[in-house]
This record gives structure tokens, sequence and C-alpha cells, in this order.
């Protein structure tokens, strides 16, 4: 019966070997071939390799990092306040982050334009306020703004989802043998929802450092993340072959992160659920 | 008499209306195994958590050493839990788990590491030091959690149903490992459980509780031979539980006939409980018995056999080493001795006391 | 400590609602410009339910959405099953290639999948997109499905085959029904992930196939229509206020069931009660239905026609009147089969390839030339086009610099490159594209984010030719454009109208056809076209080499000559039209005789349409203007 229902997978196997391992090997072989002679090359890379994208990667970079740690201190003690207070569905709480996706994410990002810009209904807050007026639309610090507000809910779940699953009596044993709030904190529930961490840092992180709507939309145009760059490639440039080494570059950065994850989630499973 | 350690003083605690412990009022005495008994849902583990300052009562106090320790957090008592379900760090070797309190205490790494070897030595787990506990069994898990518990050298250490999850060979094995350990370091144990068993094997004082309430307080032979209620009586041991009538003092009438006891008191012609142990309910060749009855059932129980015997329309559960038939004629005879009387609960209150989960 | 927690959870929740509060509040202004409040108004949420293009882009996503997340769900299923009963080797390999979707960034998996159909000739289209939606799909089913596998009791499944049941009934009986919140939240989370998706949407997506993101997308660059606020709107509270209910029966619920664990509750003080059952048994098929009905009512039943009398139009979005495709339909009985393109650069490779016989399409000057050059345009016959003759003389000598003899293209819309400036904030006279540089006007200047429009503008300024393939030349205007950057509040396309209208800023250049759209909106706004000279642009209508309907596309473009139609257009796209006829037909005479619609031929003068430069120099072009935006 065990050999047999095995092969409920096969469907799904023809289909991730033909959508998911075929297209990646597509952009591996794109990224070595010449676009004139389909031959093997490294040109690709050189123009990789230039100021401009080394650049807009170390720009993506910088900004992924940040948005992702603000994420984390943002979410971490979101997570906890609901892992703790007393709410009669954890399906509910899912549902508060999940609920603003059928709001379009483009429309979302796109309304905090209006909230940002100079005369914007922040600025006009803080002038009522008779604070001086923020300078943040098209900014790196908008485009963060913009990468907080739309990763922040892979942040919380994951790590919600952990600590709702430590044991409370670990807790209390921990307190018991005489650790106060912050010991118990950092010796006990901290270590217990790394996986928890590790799983809302990846997504977070890779959706961050590979965007190019964010950074369009609250950017100006005067801000070239790597995803604009891959993005003109493709839709406007049509040089498949650069845009195709520009995206090894960052899978490169994907892999990295997807080890680190699977090395703290030995189920496979991620934290997501 | 040894010290008071600690008092519960009227101690009330109520769950979203549901009150599960009322007005309760208690002592533990220095270096006593005292055991909560009692069916689940009876408060037990709601007292002991209030002892461990895991919850805070409604209103009453909790006195140690006469110092008044109610608002006190857990990690500022000087006693330690066992957990039901061990609760050991799953992120830590079990050299760490056990080195956790004492790390906290900020003890010396000689110190921690005599202590380690001392606690693994004494709960049989050498050479675990650097496993996960996942790699433990139930037992094996069981034991590192007194052993972490232990080092602390609590004044008190509380157990809640530690041997709950553990199979019939172990858990025997762990009791006397439990009484070992209270003789050797001359610690108070706490301890919950709903296996009366357990409870008469280890205690030196038994606190049988239901519905929030103190049922009995005893030592394990008081509780078992003298059972105050028919809610006590039922729940320890077997019993046969009869309604009877107290015709005079030392003479009581049930199954139709009369019988001869020990118990004065309690007036002339008030109906009673009377409780029969099935073993001390003997057979004899019908003419020789108090009362006939007809064998209906046999069970052989190893030890004993138990048998069903109907007399005059009750059925008695009888333990014997010898057998009878089923249709047998039998006579039963009772030592005066042990015929238990108790009155009859005079309100429903009482009456819902003995009513079983 | 906890008024400390309230307030923090309610910022964070303040910060995700913001965006939606502000889209709910845009649905409802009067004011079609963003920056503006104008008044309360319920025209959007009529106008939605008239506007078939938002509505079709909502069907096209809700249909994907569906068929995805349920294909996604079976699949998904199937092989959680399968991978739970395998061993642990080949399960590890299953679940790693699970993971790759859901931590490879959507850029690379939408651009794989892109490669993959287009070198499988796979034409892209709704087709690719559902595929792209299922690949992504699964891997949250799975990951939702699996943890509750791992939850049954093969026990269970093994007593009901000891009973008799066959190995389907008992696996339907027990573990189906063990593991359903875990298909059904698959599901829910695949539908919502499919209907938000953007980014692999815009890359497996063909011309002519939008769903809402892609929609919105385009529209983001070109001004958002008003009514996908409200549909937004409609859609959020649809989905709230279905919460709402759900929440206050199952918290009803909840209340019995702590009755009932009554004893639980001693010992763990209060229970979580599980209400997902419900929120997915009732919620979901609740929104389902919704959303069916919706699409239901916005399909159209499309008109009759014969198959063969048809004329294939291909079209800048947003670039014709509806109603005179209409008009046109009823009048010849011809259908018009329309598709949009966004770019001079989509359009281009599609009609390369051939894939889509078009009939007429409608590119811009340079690429005219680029077309013509591959010999991809057929020579119209002006006798079947009568109306030329009201298409003034000027804009056919124009024309002649991309299509010499006027063999190829019958001028559409036209329009100059110049400068849109506050008078409240300007104070002195704007002449010259100097004024861009003017440090004073420090992040109030806006700029086109497009190659050949940013670089003009620079050349000009230098007093090069807009068509410079001397590199000096532009290295030196990459140079000005970097010095400038600084000063730039934003590069955008055609959200300089809205921020002009909204006073964001001082300074911005703009397209001429633009110009007078936001004058209307605000009065204090003045357009220019700088004395060193500028880019005019001219967007004609060709006809392909390999139409089919030649004959019908002819009569499509007279049809467009005619001077009623085209002020109809003129009227709803606002760029100029070079029909002289149909500008005699304009009533209002600021209008007719404004210098920003119809500039003399002094302005004219000075400005030159762009060639195409070769893909050599436009790839230099493109370097150069990269180097600017990431300096």
């Amino acid at each position: 019966m065990k050999n047999k229902r095995k092969w409920l997978a096969a469907p799904y196997g023809v289909w991730a070997a033909g959508f998911i391992i075929i297209p990646l090997l597509m952009i591996v072989y794109y990224a070595f071939t010449s676009q004139e002679s389909g031959q093997f090359t490294l040109s690709n890379f050189s123009s990789v390799f230039t100021a401009t994208t080394m650049k807009a990667l170390g720009l993506a970079l910088v900004l992924a990092v940040l948005s992702t740690l603000i994420c984390l201190v943002l979410a971490y003690p979101l997570a906890m306040i609901l892992a703790g207070a007393q709410v009669t569905s954890s399906a509910f709480i899912v549902l508060i982050f999940v609920l603003p996706m059928w709001m379009n994410f483009l429309l979302r990002t796109f309304a905090w334009q209006t909230l940002l810009e100079n005369n914007g209904v922040i600025n006009s807050i803080l002038q009522m306020l008779g604070l001086p007026a923020l300078h943040l639309i098209n900014t790196p610090a908008a485009i963060v703004f913009g990468m907080v507000y739309n990763f922040l809910p892979f942040m919380i779940l994951p790590i919600y989802n952990v600590l709702i699953k430590i044991d409370r009596d670990v807790i209390e044993a921990a307190r018991d043998l005489g650790a106060g709030a912050w010991m118990t904190f950092r010796r006990i529930t901290l270590p217990l929802s790394v996986s928890g961490i590790i799983s809302g840092v990846t997504m977070v992180f890779v959706p961050s450092l590979t965007t190019f709507v964010i950074s369009d939309l609250l950017g100006g145009g005067k801000i070239l993340l790597i995803g604009n760059l891959i993005e003109q490639e493709f839709k406007q440039l049509n040089d498949w072959n650069v845009g195709s080494a520009m995206s090894m570059i960052l899978m490169v950065f994907i892999v990295i992160s997807m080890m680190v994850s699977s090395k703290y989630d030995r189920d496979g499973e991620g934290a997501l659920f | 008499m040894k010290n008071k350690l600690i008092d519960l003083v009227g101690i009330t605690k109520s769950f979203d209306d549901v009150t599960v412990l009322d007005d309760l009022n208690l002592y533990i005495r220095e270096n006593e195994f005292l055991t909560l008994l009692g069916p689940s849902g009876c408060g037990k583990t709601t007292t002991l958590r209030i002892i461990g300052g895991f919850e805070q009562p409604d209103s009453g106090k909790v006195l140690f050493g006469g110092a008044d320790i109610t608002a006190l957090p857990p990690n500022r008592r000087q006693l330690n839990t066992v957990f039901q379900r061990y609760a050991l760090f799953p992120h830590m070797t079990i050299e760490e788990n056990i080195a956790f309190g004492l790390k906290i205490r900020k003890k010396s790494q000689t110190y921690i590491r005599d202590k380690i070897r001392y606690a693994l030595k004494l709960v049989n787990l050498e050479g675990y030091e650097t496993r996960l506990p996942s790699a433990l069994s139930g037992g094996q898990q069981q034991r590192v959690a007194i052993a972490r518990a232990i080092v602390n050298e609590p004044k008190v250490l509380l157990l809640d149903e530690p041997l709950g999850a553990l199979d019939l060979k172990l858990r025997q094995d762990m009791q006397y490992e439990l009484m070992r350990l209270k003789n050797e370091l001359g610690i108070t144990f706490v301890y919950v459980t709903h296996d009366q068993e357990e409870a008469l094997t280890m205690s030196d004082t038994i606190v049988v509780m239901n519905q929030g309430y103190i049922q009995q307080i005893g030592t394990p032979e008081d509780i078992y031979n003298e059972p105050q209620n028919a809610f006590v009586a039922d729940f320890i041991g077997d019993s046969n539980i009869l309604d009877g009538i107290m015709i005079e003092d030392r003479l009581v009438e049930i199954l139709g006939t009369k019988f001869a006891c020990v118990d004065t008191g309690f007036g002339k012609m008030r109906p009673v409980d009377v409780v029969l142990r099935p073993e001390d309910l003997e057979l004899v060749p019908p003419e020789k018995g108090i009362v006939k009855g007809r064998v209906t059932n046999l069970i052989f129980k190893g030890v004993h056999y138990e048998m069903e015997v109907m007399v005059n329309g009750t059925a008695l559960i009888v333990h014997g080493t010898r057998m009878a038939a089923v249709g047998d004629e039998v006579g039963i005879f009772v030592d005066p001795f042990n015929i238990q009387i108790m009155n009859k609960p005079e309100s429903e209150d009482e009456e819902a006391v003995s009513v079983e989960e | 400590m906890k008024v400390l927690k309230r307030v923090y959870m309610a910022l964070i929740l303040i910060l995700l609602y913001a965006p939606i509060a502000t889209l709910i509040v845009l649905s409802f202004n009067s004011s079609r410009s963003r920056a503006k409040w104008g008044g309360f108004t319920l025209t959007w949420y009529r106008a939605l339910f008239q506007n078939e293009d938002i509505m079709n882009a909502f069907y096209t996503t809700l249909m994907i959405a569906l068929i995805a997340a349920l294909l996604a769900t079976l699949i998904g299923t199937l092989a959680a099953v399968g991978i739970q009963s395998m061993r642990q080797r080949t399960r590890t390999i299953f679940m790693g290639v699970t993971n790759i979707p859901m931590l490879n960034s959507e850029i690379v998996m939408g651009v794989s999948l892109m490669l993959l159909f287009i070198i499988g000739r796979i034409e892209l289209g709704f087709g690719t997109i559902l595929i792209a939606h299922i690949t992504f799909n699964i891997p949250y089913v799975i990951l939702s499905v699996m943890p509750k596998l791992r939850q049954t009791e093969r026990s269970v499944y093994e007593a009901a085959l000891d009973l008799g049941a066959t190995p389907f009934y008992a696996f339907r009986k027990t573990i189906l029904s063990d593991i359903m919140p875990g298909i059904v939240s698959g599901f829910f989370l695949a539908f919502t992930m499919s209907l938000d998706d953007f980014v692999v949407t815009y890359f497996t997506k063909g011309p002519g196939v939008d769903t809402l993101s892609t929609k919105i997308y385009s529209e983001v660059r070109k001004g958002i229509k008003p009514e996908i606020y409200s549909l937004s709107t409609l859609l959020f509270l649809m989905i709230f206020l279905l919460l709402i209910a759900v929440n206050m029966a199952s918290v009803k619920e909840s209340k019995k069931e702590i009755e009932k664990n009554a004893a639980h509750l001693a010992k763990y003080g209060r229970k979580r009660i599980f209400t997902r059952r419900f929120v997915f048994g009732r919620v979901l098929p609740g929104v389902l239905c919704a959303a069916l009905a919706v699409g239901w009512f916005s399909s159209r039943t499309g008109k009759t026609f014969a198959a063969q009398n048809q004329v294939v139009v291909y079209n800048w979005g947003e670039y014709i009147d509806p109603d005179v495709i209409d008009i046109f339909e009823e009048e010849t009985g011809i259908r018009v089969i329309y598709e949009e393109f966004e770019t001079n650069e989509i359009m281009y490779p599609k009609i390369k390839s051939g894939a889509v016989a078009y009939d007429c399409v409608c590119p811009s000057d340079y690429m005219i030339q680029k077309m013509i050059d591959n010999d991809l345009l057929a020579k119209l016959d002006w006798d079947k086009i009568p109306n030329i003759k009201n298409i003034g003389d000027m804009y056919m000598k124009t024309s002649e610099q991309f299509d010499p003899g006027n063999l190829y293209s019958v001028p559409y819309c036209w329009g100059t490159i110049g400068i849109l400036y506050n008078k409240k904030m300007v104070s002195e006279p704007v002449d010259s594209w100097k004024i861009l540089w003017d440090s004073r006007y420090k992040d109030s200047i806006l700029m086109q984010d497009s190659v050949r429009d940013a670089f003009a503008v620079a050349l000009k300024y230098l007093g090069y030719s807009a068509n410079s393939t001397n590199i000096q030349e532009l290295t030196e205007a990459q140079q000005l454009l970097m010095t400038q950057k600084p000063l730039v509040q934003a590069y955008v396309v055609d959200q300089v109208r809205d921020k002009m209208i909204g006073n964001e800023a001082a300074l911005g250049v703009i397209y001429s056809g633009e110009a007078i759209y936001t004058q209307k909106e605000n009065p204090d706004l003045e357009y220019v076209v700088p004395k060193e000279g500028s880019n005019v642009w001219i967007d004609s209508w060709v006809v392909p080499k390999n139409a089919k309907h030649k004959e019908n596309a002819e009569k499509f473009l007279n049809f467009l000559c005619r001077p009623d139609i085209a002020l109809k257009n003129f009227e709803y796209i606002t760029y100029s039209t070079p029909n002289e006829a149909a500008r005699e037909l304009i009533e209002d005479p600021a209008i007719r005789n404004s210098q920003i619609a119809f500039p003399d031929e002094s302005v004219l003068e000075r400005c030159e349409t762009y060639s195409y430069l070769g893909s050599d120099v436009e790839e230099i072009y493109n370097r150069l203007w990269n180097g600017v935006k990431s300096s």
C-alpha cells in the first residue's frame, strides 16, 4: 500500500520538473551563452560586473538587510503579544495579516505614495502637530518603508507560529528554576524560536532583495535595484542573456538563504503554517 | 510534630466562572511526602500551581516558613517543580538542562560540574550528559526532570503527576526511586496524582480532593481503613458501599440482616452508608455466614479471586484466595472491626461530592 | 504593560491598514487626481460596472486565481500524500524542490518561466499565467497539508481497512477528513496568493490579457483610474464583512465550547478555540460564490460577426475612444479585435515574429522607421483612404522624416515634449531647458523616465541633435543628466500629470497632450517648448505586411481620418490631432487656437522627430541611462 501511494506524487513530480527545475536550467543556459551565436561565453557576466550593476546589487543588499532587520524588530514583540494574547482563534490572527492581500499589492504600495508625498497625508499630520515636514518619498528610506510594509506579515506569521508551539510548561520550568522574565526570554523563548526567525528572515530578505515594483513605485525612478535591472533586461532591452546572468547572481544569494533556512528547519517545511 | 513549612490559607480560585478551589486550607510539614489525590478536575493541579507560583489565587494566602509569598513570582520561590510532561528544554543537552538553575544562581563551574555528576548518578543516568532530551525515553526524561529540579536543593519539590506517562514497571521503579530520594535528600515532596496506589505507596500524608474541596487528610492507613465519606471510600481501593440503618450503637442493619459492628454515636434508627472492603468479606459455608448469597461471577486476579455474590438482590464484590464456583450458595462473614459506618451526606452539595467525575 | 501591548499592536495595524483606508477614501473622491480631494462621490462605483476593461481584468484575475488554486490543491494534496509515503531520501528531494518556489524570488521565477514558454513556443497568454500560478501555488498547498498528514493516525486508517472498507473508501473517510482543514487552508492561501500576484504574472502574461495587477501596473504609469479604487474597496469590504460575520458566529460557538471544557480549563487557564473549520467551512464558499457571481455578471456576451469580416487592431493603451470602435462596427459590420501594447519595444517583437497577424498598428515615428527598415510594413493604397486629405500638410511633411514619400503611415496623434511649470512656484519666465538644472528647484523637478526623452532634453540643451549617435555627445549628455539627478524629485512617466496637479513639484517634463488636461485641473500650470528645441513625435497607423484584412484596415484608417471621428478621439485622449478638418470643428476657441495643442510652425521648426538609431546605439543609450539612474 505504502509503495503504491507514493505514486500520487507523480503528477507533481512531472510538474515540478517541467515548471520549476527546467526553467531554472534555462536561466543557467542563457547566462552562459551569447545572444548572437548561442555559443558558450562568459561575456554576459562581464556586463553584470559593471559599476552600474554592482551598485544596484549593493544597494539592494543594503536595503534588504535593513528592511529585514526592521521587520524582525517590529515583528518579534508583536508575535509575542499575539502568542500570549488569549485570542479565540489563531486562524483569525493569520487572517488579520492575510486580509490586506485582498487589496492589490500594487495599489497598497501605490497608496503609500499618497501618504508619504511632500504634501501627503503624513506630512499634513506633522504640519498640524507643528512638526517639521519629512522628505520621505523617492528616497531609499521610502523604499525600505515599502518593503517593511509589504513583507512584515511574512515575518510575523512564522515567528508567531513557532511561539505558540512552545510548550508553556517549558517556560514555567525556566521560571521555576529561577530565571527571571528576561532570562527566560533570552535562554528559552529566543533559542526555541530561531527556526521561525530564520524562516521569517528568508521570507523577507529574498523578496526585498529582488523587488523591482517597490523601488519603482516609491523610489521615483531615481533608485535602481538589481530587480529593476533584471526587469529592464527582459522587458525593455530584450537581452535575455545578460538578464539571465544577473538572475544567476541573485540566485546565489537565494541559495545561500535557502541553505541557512534548511539547516534550521529539518522538516523542510518552513514555518509559515 | 515537625514545623509547618507551607500553609495555604483560605485559597479560592476560579477560571471563567468555574470555581476550581473554594476556601481551601492546607498545611505541609517539613520533610513530609504529601500527596494531593483526586480525580481529574478536582483542583489538585491548581493547588500545586498556586504553591509553585504559576497561578495567583483569587483570594487567600500562601505562607512559606511563615512568610507571605502569595505575590512572589516562581523564580523567587525556594521550591522546584517536576512537570507532568517533563518540560525539558528541547534545545539544550541533558547537562545544560540540569545546569540551568545553577547557572542562573551563578554557581562556580566546578560546583556545577560536581552537581551534574551527583544528580545524574542519583537518577542513574551517568553517561547521558551530552544527549538531547529527544534522544531519551520517557522514563529517562522524567529522571532528568527530577535531577534538574533537585540540583537546586529546593526546600520543596512539587511533582505534578510525574509518573503518569510511564508504563507500569517503570512507574513502580520510579516510585521507589522517589522515596529513596526523599529519604536521602530530606526534601519536602508535594506530589499530585490521580493514582490511589501511587499515593498509598509513597505518601506520609494523603489529601483526597474532589470538586475543589478537601475530602479527607490523613496517613495512607487512615485514608484506606477509615474513609470519612463514600467518595473517599469509593476512590481509594474497591469498596462495597451499602445503604444501612444504624439500629443502635454497635448494631447496623444491611442487606436485610443485622450486623454487629464497633461504631457508636450515630444515634438510633439513623440511615447511614456502610463500607465493606472486598478483602474483608469472608466466604464460608452457607450455614456459618451472617448472610447467604449466590455466586454470580468469578474472575481470577492472580493474587486472589474476585467474586460477585448476590445477597438479597444486592451484588457484593468479594476478594478471596479460595474459589467458589458460579452458582454456588455461600455464606458471608464479616469481622465487626471491618464494618465502616459513615453518615449519609446531608445536603445536595455533599451529595454532589460523591458523584463520580 | 497591557496598555503598552495594545498601543503597539494598534500601531502595527495602523501601518498595515493605512494604505487600505487611503484607497477607500480615494474611491469616493470626485477628483480624478489622487492629489486633490474634490468632494464625495459615488461616480466611480457606477462607472466601474460600465468599464469593460477593468471588469474583464477582474474576471480574468478571479478565473486564474480560482482555477489555479483548484488545480494546485488537487495536485498538491495528491503530492503531499505521496510524499508522506516516500522513503526519507526521496522525500527530502521532493521537499527541497517544493521549497524552491517558496524561497526563490518571484522575479527569477517569472523570468525563468517566461524563458521556458518562449523557447517552448507556448504563446504567452491566459494559459501561461495559469501554469505559472499553479506552479507557485502547489507548494503552499503541500506545506499546509503535510503537517495535518503527519498528525493523522495511521491506525485509524488501518482500523477502517480492518472493518472491511476498501482502501479508497478508508482513505476518504479517515485520512482525507483529517487533512481537510489543511487542504482547505492551502486552497485559501493559494487563492489569495494568486489574486495578489503581480511579478510572476507580469513576466508570463501576453499582450491582451490582463489581470488586475498588471492592469494596475500599467495604469500606475499612466495614472490610475478611480474605478480601480472602487473595485478594490468593494472586494476588500466584502471579505472584511464576511470575516466579521464569521468571527461573531465563532465567538458564540466558542462560548459553548468553553462550558463543555470547564474541566480542561482548570488546567490550562483558557483554551484556544479552533475556528478554522468555521472560517473555511463558511467564509470560503461564500467568497467563491460572490466571486463567481461578480465574474458572471461582468463577463459580457460577445457581439456576433462573420469570422472573416474583421480587423485586428493593435494600439497603445487608452489611445482611442471606445465609442469610436462601436460606431465603426455599427456602420461597416466589420468586427474590431482590439489589443493594446504599452511600449513600442513590446509591440515590435510581436510584429516581427508574425505570431499574430495584426491589420493595423499604431507605433511611433522612429519605430515606424525601424519597421520599414526591416521590411515589415505594407504600402498603403491612398485611393482607399480619401480622408487623408484632412490631415494637415505640415504633418505629412514631418512624417517624411521617418516615412520618406509618405508610403506607409497615416498620422494619428502628435505632440511635443516641453516643460510644464507652476506659475506660483516659478516666478521667472521659463524658456530654456536650463531651468531644469537650477538648484533653486531642488526636489521640485520631475523628469521623464524614458531613455530617449531624457536624453533628448540633455542633448537639446547642449545644442546637439536628439538623434545623436556621437559617443562624445552622448557621454556629455549623460554627465549633464547625472549632475541634474540630485535636483530631480522623481523619474516618472505619466505621473508628472498628477504630481503637477497636486502641487508636488514646480517643474516637469511632459508631453503636450497631457498639458491641456493638467491646465484644466490646475490653472496655475503653464506649458512651454524651450527655445533650444525639442522632440516632436507622431504616432501613425501602419499596416503590417502579413495583415490578413488589409482592405478592412484601410477602411478603418479612412474612418479614423473622418473629421467627426478624429474630433471624438481628440476629446477623449486629449493628444493633438493632425486632422485639420477636425480641429476646425472644436467648439472652444481657447483649445482650437491653443499654442499647446496646435503650436505654430516656428515651434515645430526647432523640433525634430526621433529616428531609429539601430540596436547598437540603442544599447549604448540604455547603458548610459542606467548609469544615470544608478548614480
